[in-house]
């Protein structure tokens, strides 16, 4: 004993070289993991601020106004004198087109004014000219009508070439009839007021010969097979209004005609039947003492604006009803523009308009989006017209001074705003405002249809399915495998179902979409029984087991009792499925689908949201089962012990101590399966069949903002709105599945700080 | 009011009649003492004139193949607080686990011999084992309220007992915390998280939970090794207290604390029981050398 307390330390001293350096190398350890730690999660940190950021990056510029800014201003190119009719640009904004009062075509520069053409239309005739109408801006015709009763149609195109590679633009005029004015009134009446479209091979004049009479002639072109020779149909027909008409607009396929007449109505005309135009409706467009001053169609052909002297704007369209009776509609109101409007100038492939008053002010919109994307003064002079090009990246803008400005115009995401994403829209053609989502189509003049409700839809839709299937397996599974199994049973079975896992969601998906959602259209009420058959089956056998023999019993070691439920419940499946065709065909016809489809009422698709919930609760199951396993495991021993003592069962126990003890845990084990539920992808793409439809109808399909992503981002054209609002459907399953998150982790903390006594 | 001014009374006597050194310091390693000056001075106990609450014939115990228990015959009397004490892995705490069957929750363990209460085999298959456990009742060495408030924690043991009338609820848990000496600390915030008491606090919750089932006996597995010395002396006063409504049987290290609150005391040692007589005369005059040897501290 006091030989070794007397012995010198073993430890070296403290000041030996050794120690020092040892010393030294131990700090330098700890210091380096140390920053190595916090270096690894800063970086997490910067990485996922850094995905926020980009994905904003990519959202925000939707939702920013347009920008406009003038380049240039010039006296108005060609003869000043003559007052201008008409300005158009082509597509590459190189150069403008002015029509005057005279009938000349004067083409300039739009940079700097400089004619490069003019065009005489009138020169041989002499006819003074007593209207005029553009017809659908991507055909280029122009119609000019002469105080004796004829109209001259006339197109504008223009020609792109690469001498020496640069581009050339050259421009031409085309007479789509032919080149002398066709007479619309064989009394010579000067025509006062015009609207003309030609598409393909049909043109249509209708012309107001008096202040009430409007004259309609279209004229067919038919090539003959045999011959080359082209001959011209021409059909006539007259309308007769009641009040002098101010205003007049046809659509480009020749089946609408709307009338303004001095009183502030709107005649609606079908002129599909040539000979005998039929008069739909006439509405009341705007109050009394309100006059309409503009009247023109959005790109499309469908809808028309009806500008007034308040400065308001209307949209309409005809509106179909139940009984496939059309009538027109006021859709939606601008208000922005507080003096008369002069004039408005329809984009020409999407749903948006610029509009001019007579105070200067300049008003962008989209009908859609139901959005002011740009009110601007840009002159104290009364605006007198408006041009833009076909892409929307440039204006002309002519004030009563005489000047023309040339602007430039940045506005590519008209068509978004909080409303058109989230709230009903009512999109043209349709009977009522709806959610929509329909993002392409091939036509160019489509109205693009952007609501993500019916996706953030489909998405909660799937994530409610999947926990309706998955949170009562893995929660009482969790429950069972941690409060009341054999510890060696646990020892198997737990690592088995995390296993699961790691399982490939794209696996669960094919599965669910090749294999068990025919194998459900064929057996569907063998597949419902079994829901209904499994858990009556345990039940019996549980009850059952307490009268088997104990000699029997006996064969069973303790605590794999659970493990004979295995043969029965097999067998439980095997006959649900067995029986389902004999109740199919007795009560259901033979095909519980059809009988769903034409008897209930409730369609059915083979790929539904039954087959998703079932394939993602497989996904999510592992999920909610480990984490609630683990808290119900961690619930402290001395509590289960202390509610036994008291003479709780192992019921009483585990309803009153250990749900309740685990219960935080369980709560966040459930939001993070949400979360995932929420993030899913390759199962909702694979097994929901995709359809855009809003319907808590379990046995039809959906379309989840993860698999809309999947599915249209590879064909999206990059910055372009469907592009950026993609990226905003990343943005909210981003924020979505952070929330859930979130709100898992604040509760698990604020169980660690409430347990931490324990 | 009447209640809680009968109970401090009570409590001065009960002060009064241990010697001073106690009430300083409680947690003075016994070795250094004379133990005979703790026994308090009292009526002397007689076994045999006890009425017998638990009694244990033949016992054996077997961990997996290891015996934990050997042989063990011991009488345990009615309304008298039994200590058992003995070095660590004595087997005194598997021998309080046996009479209410908590040793049910340990795996591969086997027993041999039997357990009485009141006549009743405890390990028969007919008895229920949870109306056993709500007869005896248990406390343990880590204080272990539930996560809920003070009132349902008390309130527990009446409801799994299928109690469900608001009124009765409130008075047995008025009640039950009276006894417990907690009512006046507690009164105030009896909604309040159950964790958010004291360690000593939560051990007399603890206690006040147990009693509230009027169990016919009380286990305490060493109550207060993990209190401070004040808590201590709260939970001996109680113990002190309650054992003239039942049966009380404590495993404790403390042999002071043995010397202080029990009448009877059982010494055991690697499984067996060595001697076992009333507490004056286990300390004062013991009839083993190897008890003398424990509890003169000469090892343990």
């Amino acid at each position: 004993m006091s030989e070794l307390t007397s012995r010198p330390s073993l430890l070296p001293d403290f000041n030996a070289p050794a120690a020092v350096s040892y010393r030294r190398w131990r700090g330098i350890k700890d210091r380096a993991a140390r920053h190595l730690m916090a270096l690894g999660g800063i970086s997490v940190l910067i990485a996922i601020i850094l995905i926020a950021f980009y994905l904003l990056y990519v959202v925000l510029p939707m939702f920013r106004p347009a920008h406009i800014e003038v380049l240039v201003q010039y006296d108005l190119p060609g003869n000043p004198e003559e007052s201008t009719v008409y300005y158009a640009i082509e597509e590459q904004h190189e150069i403008g087109l002015r029509a005057s009062e005279s009938g000349d075509l004067y083409f300039f520069k739009t940079a700097e004014g400089t004619l490069i053409k003019s065009v005489n239309l009138f020169e041989a005739h002499q006819d003074d000219i007593t209207a005029f109408s553009a017809g659908d801006p991507t055909q280029g015709l122009l119609a000019f009508a002469t105080g004796k009763g004829t109209v001259l149609l006339v197109q504008h195109r223009y020609r792109v070439t690469y001498p020496n590679d640069v581009r050339l633009i050259t421009p031409a005029v085309e007479y789509p009839l032919e080149n002398k004015p066709v007479v619309m009134d064989v009394n010579k009446n000067p025509i006062r007021l015009i609207a003309a479209q030609a598409e393909d091979n049909q043109v249509s004049i209708a012309a107001a010969v008096a202040d009430v009479i409007i004259r309609l002639s279209t004229f067919s072109k038919e090539t003959s097979l045999i011959s080359d020779e082209t001959t011209v149909q021409r059909v006539d027909a007259t309308i007769t209004m009641e009040n002098p008409v101010i205003k007049m607009v046809m659509d480009i396929e020749q089946r609408e005609l709307y009338v303004a007449d001095n009183r502030g109505n709107i005649s609606y005309f079908d002129i599909s039947n040539k000979t005998a135009p039929r008069l739909v409706q006439k509405v009341h467009a705007v109050p009394d003492g309100t006059v309409i001053t503009s009247l023109e169609f959005l790109a499309g052909g469908i809808s028309i604006l009806v500008g007034d002297s308040r400065g308001t704007i209307t949209q309409w369209f005809p509106v179909r009803d139940q009984e496939n009776n059309y009538t027109l509609q006021n859709i939606r109101n601008f208000r922005s523009l507080k003096a008369p409007v002069v004039t408005m100038a329809p984009d020409y492939s999407r749903k948006g308009f610029t509009a001019i008053d007579k105070q200067g002010y300049i008003g962008i919109y989209h009908t859609t989006a139901h959005r002011t994307v740009k009110k601007q003064r840009i002159s104290e002079e009364p605006l007198t017209f408006v041009a833009v090009d076909p892409r929307g990246n440039a204006m002309l803008v002519e004030d009563s001074s005489q000047q023309l400005q040339f602007w430039q115009v940045e506005n590519e995401h008209p068509e978004i705003s909080w409303r058109s994403i989230w709230g009903k829209v009512w999109y043209e053609s349709r009977q009522q405002p709806e959610y929509i989502w329909q993002s392409s189509s091939a036509s160019n003049d489509f109205e693009p249809k952007f609501s993500l409700t019916p996706l953030a839809f489909g998405t909660l839709k799937a994530a409610l399915y999947a926990m309706l299937f998955s949170i009562p397996l893995a929660i009482l599974g969790a429950i069972y495998t941690a409060y009341f199994m054999n510890a060696r049973m646990r020892a198997y079975v737990k690592p088995t179902i995390e296993m699961m896992g790691a399982l490939p969601t794209v696996i669960l998906g094919f599965l669910a979409g090749l294999w068990l959602a025919p194998f459900i259209e064929k057996n569907l009420p063998g597949v419902l029984m079994l829901m209904l058959l499994l858990p009556v089956t345990m039940l019996i056998s549980a009850y059952l087991w307490q009268f088997l023999p104990k000699r029997m019993r006996q064969y069973i070691p303790e605590g794999w009792e659970a493990a004979i439920l295995i043969p029965i419940i097999l067998l439980a499946g095997v006959a649900a499925i067995a029986l389902g065709r004999p109740v199919e065909n007795l009560f259901f016809a033979g095909n519980m689908p059809l009988w769903l489809t034409n008897v209930v009422g409730i369609n059915f698709d083979q790929r539904n949201s039954l087959v998703v919930g079932i394939a993602m609760g497989f996904a999510v199951i592992p999920t909610i089962f480990s984490i609630s396993e683990d808290a119900i495991y961690g619930v402290p021993k001395q509590l289960t012990t202390g509610s036994l003592a008291l003479g709780a069962t192992p019921w009483q126990t585990m309803m009153g101590v250990v749900l309740l003890t685990a219960s935080p845990g369980i709560f966040s084990a459930i939001m993070i399966g949400f979360g995932r539920a929420v993030g899913e992808t390759m199962i909702v793409v694979m097994a929901t069949g995709n359809t855009a439809i809003m319907d808590m109808n379990i046995f039809q399909g959906f379309r989840a903002l993860s698999a809309n992503i999947a599915v249209e981002m590879p064909e999206s054209e990059v910055s372009s709105t469907h592009y950026r609002i993609l990226f905003l459907a990343g943005l909210v399953l981003f924020a979505a599945t952070f929330l859930f998150n979130t709100i898992a982790e604040i509760v698990r903390q604020r169980l660690r700080t409430k347990y931490s006594n324990l | 009011m009447q209640q809680s001014n009968t109970d401090s009374e009570h409590r001065t006597t009960a002060e009064h009649s241990r010697g001073e050194n106690v009430v300083n310091d409680p947690n003075t390693p016994t070795h250094a003492m004379d133990l005979g000056s703790v026994v308090r001075a009292r009526d002397q106990y007689h076994l045999a004139e006890e009425k017998i609450c638990l009694s244990i014939r033949d016992f054996n115990l077997y961990y997996s193949d290891k015996q934990a228990l050997k042989n063990i015959n011991l009488d345990i009397p009615e309304k008298r607080v039994t200590a058992f004490i003995g070095p660590s892995g004595c087997g005194k705490s598997t021998l309080l686990r046996c009479f209410n069957r908590m040793n049910d929750l340990i795996d591969n363990v086997r027993i041999e011999g039997n357990i009485k209460l009141h006549e009743q085999d405890i390990n028969e298959n007919q008895i229920n084992i949870a109306e056993l456990r709500r007869r005896v009742g248990m406390v343990f060495q880590k204080p272990n309220p539930f996560p809920k408030s003070i009132y349902e924690n008390v309130a527990y043991g009446l409801r799994i007992q299928g109690v469900k009338s608001r009124r009765t609820l409130d008075m047995a848990v008025e009640k039950s915390l009276r006894n417990a000496a907690l009512w006046d600390e507690v009164a105030d915030r009896l909604h309040d998280n159950a964790l958010g008491l004291s360690g000593g606090q939560q051990q007399r919750l603890v206690i006040a939970r147990a009693i509230a089932i009027e169990p016919e006996v009380m286990l305490l597995d060493e109550p207060a090794s993990a209190l401070d010395p004040i808590s201590t002396l709260k939970i001996e006063e109680l113990i002190y207290e309650l054992k003239s409504k039942y049966t009380i049987v404590i495993v404790t290290h403390n042999m002071q604390q043995a010397a202080r609150v029990s009448d009877y005391t059982a010494y055991m040692y690697i499984g067996e029981l060595i001697e076992y007589s009333d507490t004056n005369t286990l300390f004062t005059n013991p009839k083993m050398k190897m008890t003398e040897d424990y509890i003169t501290g000469r090892y343990g």
